[in-house]
């Protein structure tokens, strides 16, 4: 019998990981946070003056025996994040300097350079930032540190398109004789056809403690419904009959961002209400009732842009269609999650 | 012509608006500080630059370990003592880091500047990237250290740990708290003060001691550090110009300075001096950076706003020069507990210790013979019991009970609520009394163990090799001496004791010094 000593792991060992070995998005993600139950590290730490702890249960009124088993689709870890978004800002960067250099802005017209760009697009550069906040602080809420990561990446998606807004705004009007986005953020305050879309977000961002219906509303239901219409539809689709070849590049990297967290929010949705979790149904209701509360209040939102879309020169179709067909793509999308809780 | 980043960065501060739909009733994080509305981001970090550089930076790092990795085993080069270092502290930082991530998040919600909000975000990403960096090279090491057992596992066995649960401790400071003492905690103590005796001289301690691989992602982290010790200068300036917030400010630094020498001075000393053959002296360092750069320097430039040295600072500095010496001792005394190997001295690194601390010897000089006669498995006895009683952990702080050094140490036993806790020092009992609540929630790793056999605990917290009998933890790095086993600790018969739960013997108290009511 040989005495020769068994080879040592040569990887982390505490991984429960789909495949053989972790991938190295688990291996750098995983158990960086204390786990909310206790388990391997026993108790939950410090106390804050006001009795919280570091993370609690009762964070999000979901619930999962084991939160870690959260895996983001895209397996991102920071470097492959800032790595994607990086090439995303240098196309950017070059599609606006070749634009401008050649001479593509002569042909911008002028009304939608001065209501959609200047105005409606810079107003949209307040909803990432309020949707960049809810995102943020949901990072901190979150019971593991594979949510942590796509909640805080998330929030750099949100700043990343609100600061590529204001940028853009500023080559526009280096480059375009008279362009200015000025009397935006009074839009966004005081016209009367934002104002559902600011209640919106001022109540994901204030209101919502639970940091999965965070996720639920703004991936689930904003995005799909206002984020289509208001940024997809009326500034990306439109841009190109009226001479503008920047915008469209700027918003389908949102878009792509836009894609990932849905994926995410899917996933979480999926590991939730899976067969072998016992609370599946409660977390099935929950979700549900959360999707009930907020689908009408993103309609409402949606609704009062027909005003923003009858000052676009050229339309093709009626803001009711474009609506219509945001709503009934997400009732689809949500419709696939098979949702079984008690309201079903 | 494309923008400049100043015309950006004034736009891009007219993000936030005073909400009208929802007031913000749901702010979690509530601060007893007054915050002004005009503060300022020294950075002027814009997304776009922010990606560029950081990819630049993670594309040199991760790059430069894989180099090293087709250089052929850079890894197994090291010393071998010293990745045991590496080995003990990465589990540890990685709280640490992840920690600062949720101290930016809700530092976003209380702070209600929207340059800073955004400072917050970046400095939020570069924790993740420290995370994942410490994370990844972990596990570079798990595939490529000579002996690996222990990188595998840090992670998890880091909670039942007794050094392990005080670092959580430590850093849980930088959350776990109203969010402005926190970010004074973490940015103007820990990240001004201490990163740069940690990255720093940590990088040459390994490039000395033949680690390629360490120095290169140490340093790439320490390069975002500049960045957020403006943040933190910034959030602190903030707080400092309300007059009204100045007496917080002062607690908050007294506290977050002390909480934070009780563990990283005690790491961080012993990091560099023991473990492997070339050292550097940690006081020296410690003169250098913190007493010098930070208290002359940073603190000295903050008097105008009122602000003094945290009041615990010359008492630190009066423990300084034996602290890391006697958590050296101590972590050796408790080996089979940990998930690293913890090399005796050798002759020439005691002389280096009595060269470099005249009267190293007569405190230590003891112990370490007696810990490298205890090597071999044969001794059959570990050197926890060669000490009378083990030291109660403290109750604010979780470090053993024993400094500055065994000959004067100030521990204090006191009753709470018909219960007896220790504390390592006044200041971490004045710490406690000032808010009790918060420090009786987390149990010290005696309160949790007491009674447990030493094999029983070693096997059941994952603390065996791959194959299953042989311990993680030695107490050498040596290939011509055994390895010690499961047996050989049963052969011992340790229980974890907690010494407040049973008394100790009378002779303990005398035979080391300790004053159980009292400063001795």
């Amino acid at each position: 019998m040989s005495d020769k000593a068994p080879a040592p792991p040569r990887d982390f060992t505490y991984i429960n990981s789909v495949r053989r070995k972790p991938s190295e998005y688990e291996a750098v993600n995983l158990h960086c946070q204390p786990d909310a139950r206790g388990g391997w590290d026993i108790d939950p730490g410090l106390v804050v003056e006001n009795n919280r702890i570091a993370w609690e249960l009762s964070s999000t009124k979901l619930d999962h025996p084991d939160w870690y088993a959260f895996r983001d689709p895209a397996q991102l870890w920071q470097r492959s994040y800032v790595k994607l978004q990086a090439e995303q800002e240098r196309s950017i960067e070059r599609t606006c300097e070749d634009a401008i250099a050649g001479g593509a802005l002569a042909d911008l017209d002028e009304t939608w350079a001065r209501e959609i760009l200047g105005g409606h697009y810079r107003v949209w550069s307040f909803v990432e930032w309020g949707l960049f906040r809810a995102a943020f602080t949901s990072a901190r809420e979150t019971l593991s540190d594979s949510l942590s990561a796509v909640f805080t990446f998330e929030a750099f998606d949100r700043l990343r398109h609100a600061q590529d807004v204001v940028w853009w705004m500023l080559a526009l009007e280096k480059a375009v004789p008279g362009f200015s986005d000025a009397g935006a953020k009074e839009q966004w305050l005081e016209a009367e056809h934002y104002q559902p879309m600011r209640r919106m977000v001022e109540e994901i961002m204030h209101a919502t403690d639970d940091w999965a219906e965070v996720a639920v509303v703004v991936n689930l239901v904003f995005d799909p419904i206002v984020g289509e219409v208001a940024l997809s539809r009326l500034v990306g689709r439109l841009a190109g009959p009226h001479g503008d070849s920047v915008t469209p590049m700027i918003v389908r990297t949102a878009e792509r961002d836009r894609r990932r967290n849905q994926a995410w929010t899917r996933e979480l949705v999926r590991m939730l209400t899976a067969d072998d979790v016992p609370a599946a149904a409660e977390n099935s209701a929950v979700i549900e009732e959360w999707l009930a509360k907020w689908t009408p209040l993103a309609i409402a939102a949606a609704e009062p842009l027909a005003t923003v879309y009858e000052r676009i020169p050229k339309t093709t179709g009626s803001f009711r269609e474009i609506l219509d067909a945001a709503v009934n793509a997400q009732a689809e999308m949500v419709g696939s999650l098979a949702l079984k809780g008690a309201r079903s | 012509m494309a923008p400049s980043i100043i015309d950006a960065h004034d736009r891009i501060k007219d993000f936030d608006w005073t909400p009208s739909y929802s007031t913000e009733t749901g702010r979690r994080y509530p601060t007893k500080f007054k915050i002004p509305g005009k503060t300022k981001d020294p950075f002027k970090t814009l997304v776009r630059e922010y990606l560029s550089m950081e990819q630049e930076k993670d594309d040199r790092q991760y790059g430069g370990l894989e180099d090293a990795l087709a250089r052929g085993g850079a890894a197994k080069k090291s010393d071998r003592g010293w990745m045991e270092a590496v080995k003990l502290v990465l589990p540890m930082l990685v709280y640490a880091e992840y920690a600062a991530m949720k101290n930016m998040s809700q530092l976003v919600d209380t702070v209600d500047n929207p340059e800073l909000r955004q400072g917050y975000l970046t400095q939020g990403l570069d924790e993740q990237r420290h995370t994942n960096q410490e994370m990844y090279l972990m596990r570079y090491l798990a595939k490529h250290a000579e002996d690996p057992e222990g990188f595998d596992r840090g992670m998890k066995v880091r909670g039942t740990n007794a050094f392990g649960r005080a670092s959580r401790l430590c850093f849980e400071n930088f959350f776990v708290n109203d969010p402005i003492e926190a970010a004074i905690t973490l940015s103007a103590v820990t990240e001004t003060a201490y990163t740069n005796p940690l990255f720093v001289p940590l990088t040459e301690v390994a490039a000395y001691n033949g680690d390629n691989v360490t120095p290169g992602v140490f340093l790439s982290i320490q390069s975002d550090e500049a960045r957020h010790m403006a943040n933190g200068y910034s959030t602190l300036a903030a707080v400092l110009s309300v007059d009204e917030n100045l007496p917080h400010v002062q607690e908050a630094f007294d506290r977050g300075f002390w909480n934070q020498h009780v563990f990283l001075d005690p790491l961080l000393g012993g990091l560099y001096m023991y473990f492997a053959p070339q050292k550097i002296n940690y006081l020296d360092k410690w003169q250098e950076w913190i007493a010098d750069d930070w208290a002359g320097g940073y603190v000295a430039k903050l008097e105008r706003f009122g602000l003094k040295l945290p009041k615990y600072f010359a008492h630190a500095a009066e423990r300084m020069q034996w602290l890391p010496h006697t958590a050296g001792m101590l972590a050796a005394a408790t080996w089979p507990f940990h998930w690293w190997r913890f090399p005796g001295p050798t002759e020439a690194d005691m002389e280096w210790f009595e060269n470099e601390f005249p009267g190293w010897h007569a405190i230590y000089g003891e112990f370490w013979a007696g810990y490298n006669a205890l090597t071999d498995p044969k001794a059959g006895m570990i050197p926890l019991q060669a000490l009378p009683s083990p030291p109660p952990l403290c109750k604010t702080c979780m470090m053993p009970c024993a400094f500055p050094h065994p000959g004067i140490n100030s521990v204090r036993v006191v009753p709470h609520n018909g219960k007896p806790l220790a504390f390592c020092s006044y200041p971490c009992e004045e710490i406690f009394n000032q808010n009790p609540t918060r420090y009786l929630s987390m149990r010290a790793f005696d309160d949790i163990f007491h009674g447990v056999g030493l094999d029983e605990y070693i096997i059941k917290n994952g603390l065996l090799r791959a194959d299953g009998k042989t311990l993680v933890a030695q107490p050498h790095v040596r290939d011509d001496l055994p390895m010690w086993t499961l047996d050989d600790i049963r052969r011992c018969n340790v229980e974890i004791i907690d010494p407040l739960q049973v008394p100790p013997p009378a002779a303990a108290a005398s035979s080391n010094g300790s004053a159980p009511h009292g400063e001795a």
